[in-house]
């Protein structure tokens, strides 16, 4: 919980993505299809049209204030509504600057423009209400409570992890640092991009298994190995994230602006259940950096592993499939 | 001391940060013996397209100039050596955040560079010398030249790189604050600039003061309205880079110039300085007696 030294609006703003249009470098525009943003996943994809070819992207954003902004004796004055855009990886920062509908009213509109040079990834989209309280310009009154995702990359608005997973021959990819794993089913490398499974197609069979359709006991034990794979990537991710912190000056370790962030935020209620998320993240930070409780931390992330990887389940239907094959073999 | 691989590419390439790590050795890591480097070129993977920029001779030239002209005072080496790499390798910011192109650099390239700009001075507690790997193969900020590259990006002003040399002149500066976020804000960047240049901040613990001060002043203000900047017009920064084909070596006595882009605003620029200077008078300054 945060306090402020002046008058505020107590709830968040709310915003909507309303069209996401692309600019080729033959100079047209590619409009992209609804698909291409979720209001209930909070992200938008530009990946969806297939094109490497773009040069910039506008968003196009509709912004409602809570009750109250618009009232006549508000405690501020020079309201502004600010979209902003970041990128941890990039340093990027751009801010669009919204206009108001309607006088009197609450909703608020205009558009961002995305660079592709300016980024990798992902980027995060807040909107902020700005005005003069008590004769302080630059004041924030209300932002938006959770950052949209802007994916330059991904074909699908979704804001959780996404894996990539590979397939190669450990012993003959070009990829020579693979060989080094020659005996490994399956390793999981979180320095890319996306946290990346390799997948040993080496090993005979496992391939076949993992692209297995059907219902019968193949599908559920390639389950179960997904689930285990699904298990490593969340605690190498976990880690890879908890060694990489930055730390603010004077402050905490803060939270990663990617993927490893929103890892993170996922896991971290069930390695140190009870708390906010922030103070979740010192804890974590002090106990491997300091002198004792990394190790009793262990399985809590495993725990939290587990957890996401549906593991249970799928161990689940592995056991109730071999007991029906037991029955029906001992007919 | 040791030298350059027997084997230095010709053109840079992308090295996965997974694919590190046999090269990253502890003989590496102290500044006894490095890789030959035909090894690690079997692990590098080609840029797809083929383009001047990936010509690895001139930056070649560059670190081996930084280190002759700064034998004597090697952290002088950063003023000098940011600007003329970000002109030397002209980079989108897409381009400069993938790792694989400063791991690339550090450890096929110029291995002797990272060990004779980082390796420790001997102290009571650590009597060895020592390189730590971040600087080979880390953070944005912390990696070697990718700290530099990411310098001068963010605190050039426009084509002006002036700024960039103030700014690395401080170790406290581009130690603290290129982690955090406030910088990416262009007007932020250069009030800070600002400041250290006219001698108001100094120290590592002035510039941690100032920056705790702007970070916590700005939970709640908005940098972007009280100091707004410009759009920036991308297409000035894919210009400089196509001229990157038949740009000349960077100059070594003056300064290069940057992209030709448009500075940030003045007047942003000179509302926060003097709002910043006015946060310092109050921040609290470890070793500082407030009320002086």
């Amino acid at each position: 919980m945060k306090f402020y030294p002046y008058k505020r609006l107590n709830r968040p703003i709310t915003l909507r993505v309303t069209s996401v249009s692309l600019k080729l470098s033959d100079g047209t525009r590619d409009q992209l299809e609804t698909a291409a943003y979720s209001t209930q996943q909070q992200a938008v994809a530009f990946g969806i049209a297939g094109r490497t070819d773009w040069v910039s992207a506008t968003v196009a954003l509709s912004a409602t204030l809570p009750p109250g902004a618009n009232v006549p004796d508000a405690p501020w004055s020079d309201l502004c509504v600010l979209a902003v855009l970041t990128d941890g990886e990039t340093n990027v920062r751009t801010s669009a600057n919204l206009t108001l509908d309607a006088e009197g009213g609450r909703d608020w509109s205009g558009s961002l423009e995305v660079f592709r040079d300016d980024h990798l990834c992902r980027a995060s989209l807040a909107v902020y209400a700005v005005g003069t309280v008590d004769g302080v310009r630059g004041r924030s009154i209300a932002e938006t409570d959770r950052n949209w995702v802007i994916d330059t990359v991904s074909d699908e608005p979704v804001r959780g992890l996404q894996l990539d997973v590979q397939k190669a021959s450990f012993k003959k990819s070009s990829r020579e640092w693979l060989q080094a794993y020659a005996d490994a089913p399956w390793i999981v490398d979180t320095s890319a991009r996306v946290p990346t499974v390799f997948v040993n197609t080496d090993v005979e069979g496992v391939i076949d298994l993992l692209d297995t359709n059907g219902s019968g006991v193949d599908s559920k034990v390639r389950d179960l190995l997904v689930a285990q794979m699904a298990t490593d990537v969340w605690t190498a991710v976990f880690h890879g994230a908890i060694g990489d912190l930055e730390v603010e000056p004077g402050g905490g370790p803060v939270f990663p602006t990617d993927w490893q962030g929103e890892v993170l935020r996922e896991m971290l209620p069930d390695v140190i259940p009870g708390v906010h998320v922030e103070e979740a993240l010192r804890q974590v930070h002090r106990r491997r950096t300091g002198d004792s409780g990394w190790v009793e931390l262990q399985t809590r992330i495993h725990y939290a592993a587990v957890r996401r990887a549906d593991a249970t389940r799928a161990l689940g239907f592995v056991i109730r499939s071999l007991e029906q094959m037991n029955r029906e073999s001992e007919k | 001391m040791i030298t350059q691989p027997n084997h230095v590419p010709e053109r840079l390439g992308l090295l996965a940060t997974s694919a590190v790590d046999p090269f990253l050795t502890e003989e590496l890591l102290k500044g006894e013996q490095v890789h030959g480097g035909i090894d690690l070129a079997k692990v590098v993977e080609p840029f797809p397209e083929d383009d001047a920029r990936w010509w690895v001779e001139p930056i070649r030239s560059l670190v081996e100039d930084a280190m002759f002209e700064f034998r004597e005072d090697r952290t002088r080496a950063d003023a000098w050596l940011s600007p003329r790499l970000h002109a030397t390798l002209r980079l989108t910011r897409r381009e400069a955040a993938d790792k694989r192109l400063w791991n690339h650099l550090a450890l096929a390239v110029a291995p002797d560079y990272v060990i004779w700009r980082h390796l420790s001075e001997p102290t009571a507690n650590r009597p060895e010398r020592r390189v730590a790997a971040e600087r080979f193969r880390g953070p944005a900020d912390r990696q070697c030249f990718s700290r530099l590259w990411w310098a001068a990006e963010l605190f050039r002003n426009g084509s002006d790189y002036e700024p960039v040399e103030v700014a690395c002149g401080n170790q406290d500066l581009i130690h603290t604050v290129l982690r955090s976020e406030l910088i990416d804000h262009r007007p932020t960047a250069q009030a800070l600039v600002r400041l250290l240049k006219s001698g108001q901040i100094s120290g590592g613990r002035e510039v941690n003061g100032l920056s705790v001060a702007i970070n916590a002043a700005g939970a709640t203000l908005t940098y972007d309205v009280l100091a707004p900047d410009q759009p920036r017009d991308p297409a000035r920064l894919r210009e400089w880079i196509a001229e990157a084909e038949s740009a000349p070596p960077v100059q070594r006595y003056e300064l290069p110039d940057g992209p030709d882009e448009d500075p940030a605003p003045e007047e942003s620029v000179a509302a926060l300085t003097s709002y910043f200077a006015e946060l310092f008078e109050t921040a609290p300054v470890r070793g500082r007696k407030n009320g002086d």
